[in-house]
């Protein structure tokens, strides 16, 4: 952003003053800075209702898509421990490793998308740090009222009252951060028998440990880290700005419209006052989760919440200032005045239509593969103990190991048959049972009549047919060795 | 200073560690690994939370050697001042009094 020097035409710069670390009575040890406890003031707005509507439809997804039944199973499961993973109606096993690829590569590819037209809309919205501390701090509010309150609280001494509180907090805290942990754990084993395991108190080691993790995690993220783990654990965070051009949408103090800031009456004139319209009330800042003063110009500490947009439009309302003087808005819009027509058209430039292309290329190809991709695995594995053999009437026999994987909900029978070579066929069980989303691994054996092979390594085709008409159908390479005819 | 330096060890190393497991474990099967020539006889869940807090140790361990080997000279080198005489900043002042 154009810095405006001090005495120069145009507002003036309003000076940044430097807190000392460990300075004033709220400052307490954490775990990555000396660093100002932050209390977030509650705020109401157009925003705020966005970024509950984004809590629930999130949570409401995570706590209840574990309990969603589907052809009598779970219909979201990672089932680690079988390494399948259900999703609604598809199985997909190790060898699909690609599909997951695609869809980080398109949760990326969408990141960055998002992020070149508004910013950090994740981090804002829908990333869980945010989600959950939204949730942990509603709890806080509840239980040790607003930020006026918490404050006074936690200066005080340690009374009854004050212990009760905090007991009751953690508690909720401890609780709602368990069943986080058990939900997370019920994607990877079945979630009711799970729930039942917990009921019962017979959870295996590692279920009750990683519950314990995840948990933990929730708990020290939401309650205790908050703002720290987007200031100084998340990578997104610091890479972020590599995304931002000067048409990304970010929030923006507007600074021509705001400075000189002063605190004034309802009733005065701030043009006479010589004064712009930030009435330096300083809602901005105690409603910010990060503790930025937004009017300092865009940080990387700032998640894009928007709760100062909406703090100050509160203001601007009480006052009957117009709106907006901590806005959405584009650098360029900043500075040469684009009305919102103006944004929006140019979220169309270069940088915009490279992702659009990549994530519309990335998407098409996911689900092209996805549409013709073949239930039904089949790997060849020559047999290596025996090479060839002659058996009865002169013929020579391969024996062969097949892993069929059935990828299908539904129990199929496939048939076994071969080409490539003039007579041969397959000369042990050719029909093979396959349970529903299972593997078999079996032994077959390949026999050629004498005389219709040449000798030395031949290619020859199995073909594995499903047996119901519903024309799944693989047709995987192999090798039949035959001796020599000089040899014979 | 301490539980920052600790902070900055093990973070990253979670980080790496969970990119670890999830590739490692998508391309390799628990089962089909072998210990000393012997088949592991564990779980797959046993094997896969043990490879990770096995993933997050090496992780550890390299940030603990950025850590350690990116401390200036000063840092390392015996400081010719008393604890208490140390400019303001240093990781090794201690406050006047607090320690003789």
């Amino acid at each position: 952003m154009a810095e405006t020097k001090p005495g120069a035409q145009g507002a003036p710069v309003s000076p940044l003053r430097p807190v000392p670390a460990g300075a004033g009575p709220e400052t307490e040890q954490a775990l990555f800075e000396v660093r100002r406890k932050i209390y977030p003031r509650a705020v109401h707005g157009w925003f705020a209702g966005w970024r509950w509507a984004l809590v629930w439809i999130t949570q409401v997804i995570f706590y209840g898509l574990a309990w969603l039944p589907w052809n009598d199973r779970q219909a979201v499961l990672f089932d680690l421990a079988a390494r399948k993973f259900y999703i609604f109606g598809i199985v997909f096993w190790p060898q699909d490793f690609i599909y997951l690829t695609l869809l980080l590569v398109t949760c990326a590819i969408s990141l960055f998308l998002f992020t070149a037209v508004a910013g950090r809309l994740w981090c804002g919205y829908a990333c869980p740090q945010t989600v959950y501390t939204e949730i942990f701090l509603w709890i806080e509010r509840r239980i040790e009222g607003d930020r006026g309150a918490r404050t006074k609280l936690d200066a005080g001494p340690l009374t009854a009252r004050k212990f009760g509180l905090k007991f009751a907090k953690h508690s909720a805290w401890v609780a709602l951060a368990f069943w986080t942990g058990f939900t997370f754990v019920g994607y990877f084993t079945p979630i009711r028998e799970l729930g039942a395991e917990v009921l019962g108190l017979a959870t295996g080691p590692w279920e009750t440990f990683w519950i314990c993790f995840y948990g933990f995690a929730t708990y020290g993220n939401a309650g205790w880290m908050r703002e720290q783990v987007c200031k100084y654990m998340c990578p997104y965070a610091r890479f972020q700005g590599a995304m931002f051009d000067r048409d990304t949408l970010v929030i923006a103090y507007d600074r021509s419209r705001g400075e000189p800031r002063g605190a004034r009456g309802k009733k005065a004139d701030p043009a006479a006052l010589g004064l712009g319209a930030c009435v330096d009330c300083e809602i901005c800042v105690q409603v910010c989760p990060t503790g930025i003063d937004i009017r300092n110009g865009l940080q990387y500490e700032c998640i894009g919440c928007a709760a100062c947009i909406d703090g100050c439009d509160q203001v601007m309302d009480k006052m009957g200032y117009p709106r907006g003087l901590i806005r959405y808005s584009t650098e360029n819009a900043l500075e040469g005045h684009l009305d919102v027509g103006g944004i929006v058209k140019r979220f169309v430039r270069p940088r915009t239509l490279v992702y659009i292309a990549i994530l519309t290329t990335v998407v098409v190809a996911g689900i092209t593969a996805l549409m013709l991709r073949v239930p039904l695995k089949v790997d060849v594995i020559r047999d290596r103990g025996a090479i060839v053999r002659e058996v009865e009437n002169g013929e020579f026999e391969n024996v062969y190991r097949l892993q069929v994987m059935n990828a299908t909900e539904i129990p199929r029978r496939y048939r076994i048959t071969v080409d490539g070579l003039q007579g041969l066929y397959v000369a042990s069980d050719a029909v093979v049972d396959m349970p529903a989303a299972g593997t078999r691994a079996f032994p077959i054996r390949l026999r050629v009549p004498p005389g219709s092979v040449a000798g030395g390594s031949q290619k020859i085709w199995f073909n594995v047919t499903a047996e119901d008409g519903s024309g799944i159908h693989v047709r995987e390479k192999a090798a039949f060795l035959s001796p020599k005819k000089e040899q014979n | 200073m301490l539980t920052q330096r600790v902070a900055w060890i093990l973070w990253p190393a979670f980080l790496v560690a969970c990119a670890m497991e999830f590739v490692f474990f998508s391309l390799f099967d628990p089962t089909e690994m072998h210990l000393f020539g012997e088949p592991l006889e564990a779980s797959r869940m046993a094997i896969y939370s043990v490879g990770f807090f096995v993933f997050w140790a090496m992780g550890s361990a390299s940030s603990f050697l950025t850590c350690f080997l990116q401390r200036s000279p000063w840092e390392v080198n015996r400081c010719p001042l008393p604890s208490a005489e140390r400019p303001e900043g240093c990781p090794k002042r201690e406050e006047p009094g607090c320690c003789n």
